[in-house]
C-alpha cells in the first residue's frame, strides 16, 4: 500500500535520506522508528508530495501520492497535530476537510464522536487545544474519508497514558479492516505495543526493518534500536 | 464464485463503520475549493473583525463625510474608498499568506495537491469581497446622502458618473490584487502589509525626485495610474500607464509568487 523504493533526499548538501526503501502492506501497522532528525518527518511528507526526492520514489496504493484521484479520501494523513489556525473551531477544521472531500456534515460528528472530542471542546477554538486534543483533532481530519492509508507523524505525541491507549484500539481496529498504517515514532514503547512492522530509521538510513519478533532477536526490541541508532549517530561523524 | 465472494467482501467492509467508503474517488472540483477557501475568508475570529471592521469603517466614514462636508453622493462614496484602500489590500495578503503563517499548508495540499487550483480558488473571493464592498459603499452612501440632505435642510448632490463607479469599483479590485500578489510573493503577513501600506509614503517622495522621480511615479505608482479610473476620463496614455503598472504590482509579483507556492518544499 507504501512504498519508498530507494529515495534520497538532499537538503543544502545534507543527506536527509539516503536510498530508503521500505514497504507497508495491507492492513499493516508499520512503526516508523528513528530519533529525532532522523528523517522520519522528511520521508513522511515525501510520500504525499509535499517534498520531493532527490533521487528514488514514494507511492501510496501504486501510484505517487499527488496523482491519485483526489487522495485525501483515500489516504488519511497527519504530519503535525500543531499546524492548525488557532482562531478556527475545532468542528470547523473537520468541516473544512469534509467540505474539500465532498463528505455530508454529519461525518464531522460521527469522527468528533470517533475520537473522543465533546459537543463543547469541539466549538472551542484550536489555540485553546491541549497537544493531546490537537492529536485527537488531527487524527479525526486524517479519518474524515475513511481512508484505506494512514500516515501519522508522531500522534502519540502529547496524549495521555488512557490517550496513547485510546488510539492504540483505533489503530487495530482500522488495520482489521484492512486499512494500513504507516506511524512514526520517536519512543519505541509506543510503536512495538502496535505496530507489527517496525522500520528503524537513523541519519536518513534504513537501520533494520521486520516483524517485531525478527528485530527483537529473542532479546528487547529496545536493546536492538539502541544500538543500532548509538551506531548510525558514531558513523558519519 | 467470484461475485458471491465479491459480494460477501463488500458486505464486511460495509458492515465496518471506519472501512473503505463506497463513494467515488472523484478529483476534486473547482467550485468546491472556492467554497472552501471563501468559507476560509469568514471563519475565524480575525477574519470576523476585518469584516466587521470593514463594514464599519465603510459606514462611518460615509456618514462623518457627509455630515462635515455635505450631501455630495460621489463625495461620499469615495470617502468610502480610503478604507476600501487600506483594509482589502490587507484582507488580500492575509489570505494568502495564512496558510504559511499558520502551517495549514501542510493539510491543505495534502488534500489537494493540485497547489494551482488551490491558489485560484483562494484569489477569487477576495477579489468579489473587493466587488461587494465596493456595491455596499454605494448602497450606504445612497440613504446617507438623503438622510443628511434631510436633516441639513441642503439640497442633495447626486450627480455621478457610472463610469466612474465603475472605475472605482475596479480600483478597489486592483489594490485587492495588489495584496493577493505582494502576499503570496513574499509569503510573510507583515512584510507584505508594510509594503502594500507604505507605498503611497514612498511614491510622494520618489514624485519629488526630480523629472525622474516624476515620469517613474507616472508609470509605476498604482495610486497614480488608477486616479483617471476612478474619475472615470481614461484616456489611451492612461490606460499604457495603469497597465504598466498593474503588470509591475500585480502581474509579475503573482505570476513568481505562483511559481514560488507550486514549487515550494511545505514543512
Amino acid at each position: 500500500m507504501i512504498e519508498f523504493s530507494h529515495v534520497s533526499k538532499v537538503y543544502r548538501g545534507v543527506k536527509a535520506l539516503d536510498d530508503v526503501s521500505f514497504t507497508v502492506g495491507a492492513g499493516s501497522i508499520t512503526g516508523f522508528l528513528g530519533p529525532n532528525g532522523a528523517g522520519k518527518s522528511t520521508a513522511m511528507r515525501i510520500l504525499v508530495g509535499l517534498s520531493r526526492a532527490t533521487s528514488g520514489a514514494a507511492t501510496v496504493l501504486g501510484r505517487p501520492y499527488t496523482e491519485l484521484d483526489c487522495p485525501g479520501s483515500q489516504v488519511g494523513t497527519l504530519l503535525d497535530a500543531g499546524a492548525q489556525h488557532p482562531g478556527r473551531t475545532g468542528r470547523e477544521i473537520l468541516t473544512l476537510g469534509a467540505m474539500t472531500l465532498g463528505l455530508p456534515r454529519s461525518r464531522v460528528d460521527e469522527v468528533l464522536d470517533l475520537v473522543g472530542l465533546t459537543g463543547r471542546e469541539s466549538r472551542r477554538t484550536a489555540g485553546g487545544y491541549s497537544l493531546g486534543m490537537r492529536q485527537r483533532l488531527g487524527i479525526g481530519h486524517a479519518l474524515l474519508g475513511r481512508p484505506r492509508v494512514l500516515i501519522l507523524d508522531e500522534p502519540a505525541n502529547g496524549l495521555d497514558p488512557q490517550g496513547i491507549q485510546w488510539m492504540r484500539g483505533l489503530l487495530r481496529g482500522l488495520s482489521g479492516s484492512g486499512c494500513s498504517v504507516l506511524l512514526s515514532s520517536h519512543l519505541l514503547h509506543e510503536v512495538e505495543q502496535v505496530a507489527d512492522h517496525i522500520v528503524m530509521i537513523g541519519r536518513g538510513h534504513v537501520l533494520a526493518q521486520g516483524t517485531v519478533g525478527e528485530l527483537s532477536r529473542g532479546r528487547s526490541l529496545e536493546q536492538t534500536f539502541l544500538e543500532l541508532t548509538a551506531n548510525a549517530d558514531r558513523s558519519p561523524e | 464464485m467470484t461475485s458471491s465472494r465479491k459480494d460477501s467482501m463488500n458486505g464486511t467492509r460495509t458492515d465496518d463503520a471506519r472501512s473503505v467508503g463506497s463513494k467515488t474517488r472523484a478529483p476534486i472540483p473547482f467550485r468546491r475549493l472556492l467554497s472552501v477557501e471563501t468559507r476560509k475568508l469568514f471563519d475565524t475570529r480575525s477574519s470576523k473583525i476585518m469584516t466587521v471592521s470593514l463594514a464599519t469603517l465603510v459606514i462611518a466614514s460615509i456618514i462623518g463625510r457627509g455630515v462635515v462636508s455635505g450631501p455630495e453622493l460621489h463625495t461620499l462614496i469615495g470617502t468610502a474608498g480610503i478604507g476600501l484602500g487600506t483594509l482589502l489590500p490587507v484582507l488580500g495578503i492575509l489570505t494568502v499568506t495564512g496558510e504559511w503563517s499558520h502551517r495549514t499548508a501542510l493539510t491543505t495540499f495534502v488534500l489537494e495537491p493540485r497547489r494551482r487550483r488551490v491558489l485560484a480558488a483562494k484569489c477569487l473571493p477576495p477579489l468579489i469581497t473587493a466587488v461587494t464592498a465596493s456595491l455596499f459603499a454605494m448602497l450606504v452612501a445612497v440613504p446617507a446622502t438623503a438622510v443628511i440632505a434631510g436633516v441639513q435642510n441642503v439640497p442633495a448632490g447626486w450627480g455621478v458618473a457610472p463610469l466612474a463607479l465603475l472605475g472605482w469599483t475596479g480600483t478597489n479590485v486592483l489594490v485587492v490584487a495588489m495584496g493577493l500578489a505582494v502576499g503570496m510573493l513574499l509569503l510573510n503577513a507583515p512584510a507584505a502589509i508594510v509594503i502594500c501600506l507604505s507605498t503611497p509614503i514612498l511614491w510622494a517622495v520618489v514624485g519629488r525626485l526630480g523629472a525622474v522621480g516624476e515620469v517613474l511615479t507616472e508609470w509605476f505608482d498604482l495610486n497614480t495610474t488608477v486616479t483617471p479610473l476612478t474619475a472615470g476620463d481614461m484616456t489611451g496614455d492612461d490606460a499604457a500607464r495603469l497597465a504598466v503598472s498593474t503588470i509591475f504590482w500585480i502581474v509579475i509579483p503573482m505570476t513568481a509568487g505562483a511559481v514560488r507556492v507550486i514549487h515550494r518544499e511545505v514543512n
